[in-house]
């Protein structure tokens, strides 16, 4: 039943590193094997697979169970990778050593980086991956990853325990039970079932339980998590149909290039598998009034889109994009799958007519009059948790040492899910060490704007990344992740290698350096247009120009200081990524001055930290409204500043919290509690000492 | 026959209110530091008002405003002149104190300003304080917020200061309505509106532009908006430092039924010929204003026209006016006849005028009316008793004592509109479009304090509203 294609040439190849515990596979068929790990992940998507490789970089032994081993790291929707903030998504996954962005380093078909003339903090790196590529390359990562366990099998329930006293939480969850009634036991489990949970697949006016083409969902886990008492809401989205790749008319078409050079995703890759002269292009066409037609004639034969599960409130398919902006032509872009791949991706036309009719809507469309669908466009309608249940470690509120991650949270996107999967695959190992869980404020990434948003606001449609959603954008920028993330995982968690530890501590040290030195250099306005004519730099201000100044100029890059200065300047030009960073902090180093100080009180407020065990609806003693109340009990805020951005809490309702929090503390300290391991008390603990 | 009028107190509990949700999120803090300063002594007519700074810049505050003077010695009062630091107009004398932090009240360096209580004194220092670089007004509950992240705050002093966050929020936000109904209101409002679209195209063309076809011209569009929103803003703070007459203190409406005696009472209370007064019905047909002193507290007392139907067009607009009037202003009076101008619950004065018509010592005309005051104009016979009932009444509206006067607030509005024009001159120059947004980002902000919303989400319903984006 199960096909070793594309995995036996991985676990071979993983023979070749016997110093360490091997990843192994285990088959259905398998002789018993030990079934007690530390962590175990459920479903070997995006947000599985960095969960899985997570918790086994951390040091736990970990479980990875899916449907079928040979759909792990399967692109089940776009055949790309990154874009506007999920690029950035993917470079902080990268810091914290995660995999997503080392794979399309080696699997991309056509690497581009969006937003090049709109400033260096909105660049979006992106490729076009080839799936079949991608597949093996995850396959053989993860089945190399040392301490790492793959085995398939289907589970259908959870087994729950006795909640552990010094937690909130009702109750333990301690392993799981697949489908033939075998059990394996787990310190910590994490969720990732993407859009398997009751997911339907819907073409035209059929429908079909399935949590992808061709694959079967999971009712079983969804039953037992409605009935822990999990607030269970239902999403849609979409793919669009395929088409063969000889049967489209390119030749008339908008041909688009990838980069040259191109930039890979990884901070420990200089460059990428493949030179850009050997990469595939892409195709632009566009829809046309005949497209617009066919689908309004036949929205009675259109159930997705009759129904009323909450969709996007942007375009997900050609139907919501026909009926709210009519009489307009829209974008189809004509990607490749892969390398020897005869199908193409036609991004934007995801639609859930019936296959017939998807087939004569594609034809009208130019470039594509002769084109050959070979598989049809569908949606696909499943069940998510209010991502409000969860904490900001992704473990839930309700059951201890359960964590979700992925789309089973209301996110959509490759990149949402393998960032949930890092920080989900950290905290279920962290769980295990009764270590303090690693959070990313969202101060300090998009993965933190992503959980904040998620799990103090939830979300009622897929909840998508844009650059927009986070306020310090300017800080947040793809090129500098690693300073941001790194360090913390290294020394905090451990997940991240000493190799990648080094290069982003050098990384750090010449960036501050360089600025440094830049900095140290100061010439009159006179003086520097002389040096370096070819920037704009207005004679006339009387104030000598430091060299980092200078570097702010859009048309000076390092490259032309240091022809201009070559010393000290020439050595910071040999490496391509730290001239390009130099440039960047000098782009925006007046704003990030001030971008630091609103950080730093965000940060201030979340440093204050709230019980874990308050119940708000009955807490005494403190002046709330019960609609406040209801906010609290429901999100469950960890921190000060976390409360505060719940809508409709207020000032007011801030300051009674904190005189709550202060008050119990107080009490405690007279009751000479016995010292507890729960962070909220170390915490409100060094906030006292710091009192005078 | 004798006539009623019913005297309502309000307050005016719609508005915008700042949202303290998602803070930063589209809406980041104004200004550029985190030092924060505030009027933290009472309102209203005392000897002494203390502003205080709390913060990095501290320090720097102090010395800009008592230049070219050192710093005081550490915690001990000195006598120093005030001058704005930049037109070096001098402000007042003061009493400045110094509080290096950490021994300070939130733990980081404060300034303290005793300043003579004036209205017009303290929003002159507030504004150059203002004025400062990374300088800005403090949100509500900042001060404390502060202090306990420092851990300054001993449970006894924290008792009570949430009711006091409450009171300074509600205060706030029935000032800001109150200042912002009218052109202001209408102006900012409208500004708000053209930014958040602005800056949620820019944000489109940022997240959207390359994938996704927005329409052409996206970016000129916001360009010529911001450039338009530049001219107006400019134009408006030239005017207001001209110095626009203030609509200072609580809103006290008198209404009733035509031929009343709203005029008198108004004549009465202003103590001056405010309106004309006439036997004939109808004679006051649009809303008077008058600023008065009632009972020790700053008032403007509106005459407005009679509440009746079936009249012409012009005095049909005046009843319209009066009814408006009453809609988010303090103090209303009308007649029993017409109805209530408002369905929110309002403690109300219910005034009888014209008893001098009743005969002496006679019983109460109309038990079944509720608590009702009789007033004669005429005789001026229970004039006293009124102005007893609305001195307790607006005590609670005025009274709190963290509530700013209009002045303050007007000078809070200034130092935003001026914050959200500077950033809005950076939009200009910037090419980076990350950098552009942020400006916008930033201009947003500051009217934010005013207008509220702004959020990441108000902008992403704009973008999908407008443009057709999404994989």
């Amino acid at each position: 039943m199960f096909s070793l294609r594309g995995c036996g040439l991985c676990v071979a190849a993983s023979l070749s590193k016997k110093h360490l515990p091997l990843a192994r596979f285990i088959g259905d068929s398998a002789a018993p094997v030990a079934t007690n790990f530390d962590v175990v992940v459920i479903g070997g998507g995006h947000a599985g697979t960095e969960a899985a490789a997570a918790a086994a970089r951390c040091g736990s032994r970990t479980l990875l169970l899916t449907h079928r081993v040979d759909t792990i790291g399967q692109m089940s929707c776009n055949p790309s990778f990154g874009g506007i903030g999920k690029g950035h998504l993917m470079r902080e996954v990268d810091a914290l050593d995660g995999l997503c962005s080392r794979i399309c380093d080696q699997s991309g078909v056509h690497y581009k980086v969006l937003n090049r003339r709109k400033g260096p903090a909105v660049w979006g790196l992106r490729a076009q991956i080839d799936r079949k590529l991608y597949k093996q390359n995850m396959q053989k990562e993860i089945l190399n990853t040392p301490l790492l366990t793959v085995q398939e099998g289907a589970v259908e329930d959870l087994i729950l325990t006795e909640p552990e006293p010094e937690h909130t939480g009702k109750c333990r969850v301690s392993g799981v039970v697949l489908a033939d009634g075998s059990t394996v036991h787990a310190e910590s489990v994490v969720l990732t079932t993407g859009t398997f949970l009751r997911g339907v697949i819907v073409i035209g006016l059929e429908t079909h339980p399935a949590g992808r083409l061709g694959d079967q969902p999971s009712v079983g886990l969804a039953q037992t998590l409605e009935k822990l008492g999990f607030v269970v809401g239902r999403l849609k989205t979409g793919t669009p149909p395929r088409i063969a790749k000889e049967s489209v008319n390119f030749s008339i078409l908008n041909k688009q290039t990838p980069d040259n050079p191109s930039i890979p995703f990884s901070f420990i890759n200089e460059t990428v598998w493949i030179k850009p002269e050997d990469q595939l292009p892409c195709y632009l066409t566009h829809t046309n009034p005949r497209v617009d037609e066919i689908v309004l004639e036949n929205l009675h034969l259109n159930s997705h889109i009759k129904e009323t599960t909450r969709g996007p409130r942007y375009c997900p398919s050609i139907e919501s994009k026909v009926l709210r902006f009519p009489n307009r032509i829209h974008q189809v872009w004509l990607e490749p799958e892969g390398m020897d791949s005869d199908l193409i991706y036609p991004q934007g036309l995801s639609v859930t007519l019936p296959a017939e009719l998807q087939e004569k809507m594609i034809t009208c469309i130019k470039g594509l009059e002769k084109a050959k669908m070979i598989q049809p466009g569908y949606g696909v309608q499943y069940d998510y948790l209010d991502p409000r249940q969860i904490t900001p470690s992704l473990e839930t509120h309700l059951v201890q040492r359960l964590f979700f991650a992925g789309q089973i949270n209301g996110t959509t996107g490759y990149e949402e899910a393998a960032a949930q999967g890092v920080i989900a695959g950290i905290n279920a190992s962290l769980r295990v060490k009764r270590k303090p869980p690693f959070v990313v404020s969202r101060t300090e990434g998009y993965i933190g704007v992503l959980i904040d948003d998620l799990t103090t606001l939830g979300t009622n449609e897929p909840y998508r990344m844009f650059t927009s959603r986070a306020e310090f954008r300017l800080s947040l920028r793809p090129d500098n992740a690693d300073s941001r993330l790194t360090f913390r995982g290294y020394k905090e968690v451990g997940c991240v290698s000493q190799q990648r530890y080094e290069r982003a501590a050098w990384m750090k040290s010449s960036l501050e350096e360089g600025i440094s030195v830049l900095k140290s250099i100061e010439f009159s306005s006179s003086k520097w247009k002389k040096l370096i004519p070819e920037a704009s730099i207005s004679i006339g201000k009387s104030l000598p120009l430091r060299a980092l100044d200078v570097l702010k100029y859009e048309e000076v890059d390092m490259k032309l200081l240091a022809k201009a200065i070559p010393e000290p300047l020439k050595k910071y030009i040999k490496c391509r990524e730290l001239a390009e960073r130099l440039k960047i902090e000098a782009t925006y180093e007046s704003v990030l001055f001030y971008q630091q100080q609103q950080i730093n009180e965000v940060q201030q407020d979340e440093a204050l930290q709230l019980p874990k065990d308050l119940d708000y609806l009955t807490l005494r003693d403190v002046s709330l409204s019960y609609e406040v109340r209801e906010k609290l009990h429901f999100s469950r805020p960890e921190t000060i500043g976390a409360a505060s951005r719940i809508p409709g809490v207020t000032p007011a309702a801030i300051i009674n919290l904190l005189r709550f929090v202060k008050t119990t503390r107080q009490r405690q300290m007279a009751m000479n509690a016995l010292p507890k391991t729960d962070q909220s008390l170390c915490d409100t603990e060094s906030l006292e000492e710091r009192q005078l | 026959m004798w006539r009623v009028l019913w005297t309502l107190v309000a307050r005016a509990a719609r508005g915008p209110r700042r949202s303290c949700t998602r803070q930063g999120s589209g809406a980041p803090a104004p200004g550029s530091g985190a030092t924060i300063f505030a009027l933290s002594s009472g309102q209203g007519r005392c000897g002494i008002a203390v502003i205080r700074t709390s913060g990095p810049s501290s320090g720097h505050a102090l010395r800009s405003l008592t230049a070219p003077r050192d710093l005081p010695p550490a915690r001990s009062a000195c006598l120093r002149l005030l001058t704005h630091p930049h037109s070096g107009e001098p402000l007042d004398h003061a009493l400045v104190l110094w509080f290096p932090g950490p021994q300070s009240f939130t733990g980081e360096d404060c300034a303290e300003f005793h300043v003579h209580g004036g209205p017009a004194v303290v929003s002159g220092v507030l504004q150059a304080l203002g004025s400062v670089p990374g300088l800005r007004p403090a949100e509500a509950g900042e001060f404390t917020r502060r202090a306990f992240a420092h851990g300054k705050l001993s449970l006894t002093e924290v008792e009570g200061l949430a009711d006091l966050i409450h009171a300074e929020t509600e205060a706030q936000r029935r000032q800001a309505l109150r200042q912002l109904d009218g052109e202001l209101g209408h102006l900012c409002h409208g500004w708000a509106k053209t930014l958040t679209k602005a800056l949620a195209h820019v944000e489109a063309y940022i997240d959207f532009g390359e994938d996704d076809n927005l329409e052409e011209g996206v970016l000129e569009q916001a360009d010529s908006q911001v450039r338009e929103l530049e001219l107006a803003l400019s134009a408006h703070l030239r005017d207001a430092r001209r110095g626009q007459r203030l609509r200072s203190g609580a809103h006290v409406v008198v209404a009733g039924p035509p031929n009343a005696g709203k005029s008198s009472l108004v004549n009465l209370l202003s103590r001056k010929p405010v309106s004309i007064v006439s036997p004939e019905p109808g004679t006051t047909r649009d809303v008077l204003e008058t600023p008065v002193d009632l009972a020790g507290f700053p008032a403007l007392l509106s005459d407005t026209a009679g509440l009746r139907e079936g009249v012409g067009p012009v005095e049909q607009e005046g009843v319209r006016r009066a009814r408006e009037s009453c809609n988010f202003l303090d103090t209303v009076v009308i007649p029993p006849g017409a109805g209530s101008p408002s369905e929110n619950s309002r403690r109300l004065l219910l005034v009888l005028n014209k008893s001098d018509l009743l005969p002496r010592g006679g019983p109460d005309p109309r038990p079944d009316l509720p608590p009702h005051l009789l007033l004669s104009c005429l005789t001026g016979e229970g004039l006293n008793g009124l102005l007893e009932a609305l001195r307790k009444e607006l005590a609670e509206v005025c009274g709190d004592p963290s509530t700013g006067p209009p002045l303050l607030t007007r000078a809070r509005h200034q130092h935003h509109l001026q914050g959200c024009l500077d950033a809005l001159g950076h939009y200009k120059q910037t090419k980076d479009l990350a950098l552009a947004a942020e400006a916008l980002r930033l201009a947003r902000g500051h009217l934010g304090r005013i207008t509220g919303g702004g959020g990441t989400e108000e902008v992403l319903d704009i973008i999908f509203r407008d443009f057709c984006v999404g994989k």
